[in-house]
């Protein structure tokens, strides 16, 4: 689910940026080139690198051009994203004036400016059950093989619980408990980390990167207690 | 994760079966007292309360067989890292049915539980003997100990009776 809702945005993505970088189209060229069929595969091989290196300047000023020249289409998403990048590819010129699809909001930037909690394409009542869950899984069974965006993810939790049980206090003990799905785990975990862990401070886990998984090629991670 | 309706079981769930013995049948009742504390699957035993050997009671075996109780901890020196798995602690060989353990021969004398890294399991384990055993020796060393290569060595075949509980180092100091 969130996949295919990923890959219908770097399509899109794909697609847009070619379509604004076209800030001198004409409608003729466009109309002649409407009912030619594009060649998918190269439009959708060319484009991953356009959104980062466009995306990064002139966002919020490209978005009126394409409202402007091409009057046709409505809303900021093309109607046939596909059609248009791959007709205008043998016209690819520059990355002068890119556009990305925006769908959080109008901020859309490459790097990770001020972005402070990874919502794992989740509500956030999931997102917290999902975190507990895989927070839960790795104390008990010390490694796991899961996404590389849900292993960076619950690395916070992970350490956070591992300090609260090398504090050891009954008050801390009930607030693991409160987080952490099973008993069993909180009274084994306030049992051993304070040897294990006892002279390490902090980076109590190591992520590993490994191969992409098979059904969506989503990155993978292990991720384990040090 | 166990599945419910499959493993209510104490001794799968504590993955006693599966860790240091087989799927088996119980045949006989064997109750352990620590002091006045009864030993039921998973409780908790404090290492100071173990300290000397608890009190077996044997009911419903037959009384002409002989019976042998080997105590181990596949837990040692640490749950998440048993590398001295399993850590032998009692065994007693020629127990008389019916009778505990003082009425049989001590082949490994009894070692009180001490956890060093969190909550260890202790499992006691009854065998029923095929005859009297000869030629028992003491183990090398009390680590790196095998039941079920111990089992197969000396014809026991599957376990009788089992019960295990689990204890934790005592805090030394007051808790925060």
């Amino acid at each position: 689910m969130a996949l295919s809702s990923a890959f219908a945005v770097t399509a899109t993505t794909t697609a847009a940026a070619d379509t604004t970088s076209r800030s001198s189209w004409c409608m003729n060229s466009l109309r002649s080139t409407l009912p030619s069929l594009p060649p998918l595969p190269t439009s959708s091989i060319r484009f991953p690198h356009s959104p980062s290196s466009s995306s990064s300047r002139t966002l919020r000023i490209s978005r009126s051009k394409p409202k402007a020249l091409l009057p046709s289409f409505t809303g900021l998403a093309p109607l046939h994203p596909l059609f248009l990048s791959g007709s205008s590819s043998s016209e690819f010129t520059g990355f002068d004036h890119c556009f990305t699809i925006i769908d959080n909001g109008g901020r859309v930037s490459a790097m990770r400016h001020g972005r402070r909690v990874p919502k794992l394409n989740r509500p956030p009542d999931q997102r917290r059950a999902l975190i507990r869950g895989l927070t839960t899984q790795l104390l008990k069974y010390g490694r796991i093989k899961t996404t590389r965006a849900r292993a960076s993810a619950i690395r916070k939790y992970v350490d956070k619980m591992i300090t609260l049980a090398k504090d050891g206090s009954l008050h801390k003990r009930r607030q693991a408990l409160g987080f952490i799905y099973e008993k069993q785990i909180v009274h084994a975990l306030f049992a051993e980390v304070p040897e294990r862990y006892g002279e390490r401070n902090g980076g109590y886990t190591r992520i590993i990167r490994t191969l992409p998984r098979r059904g969506d090629n989503a990155p993978m991670a292990f991720i384990e207690l040090v | 994760m166990c599945m419910m309706g499959a493993s209510v079981d104490p001794l799968v769930v504590g993955r006693v079966i599966g860790d240091v013995i087989d799927m088996f049948v119980p045949s006989v009742g064997m109750s352990v007292y620590y002091g006045s504390k009864h030993v039921t699957n998973g409780c908790d035993i404090k290492p100071s309360m173990a300290t000397s050997p608890p009190k077996v009671t044997l009911t419903g075996g037959n009384i002409h067989s002989l019976y042998t109780l080997v105590m181990t901890d596949p837990d040692a020196p640490s749950p998440s890292e048993p590398t001295m798995r399993e850590w032998l602690h009692w065994v007693v060989v020629d127990i008389p049915g019916g009778t505990n353990p003082t009425q049989g021969k001590e082949i490994v004398a009894y070692m009180g539980p001490r956890p060093p890294v969190g909550i260890h399991r202790y499992i006691l384990i009854l065998f029923e003997q095929k005859g009297v055993l000869g030629g028992v020796e003491q183990p090398a060393a009390r680590a790196s100990f095998n039941t079920r290569y111990f089992a197969r060595q000396f014809n026991l075949g599957l376990p009788v009776a089992t019960v295990y509980f689990n204890s934790q180092k005592e805090p030394a100091s007051k808790r925060r």
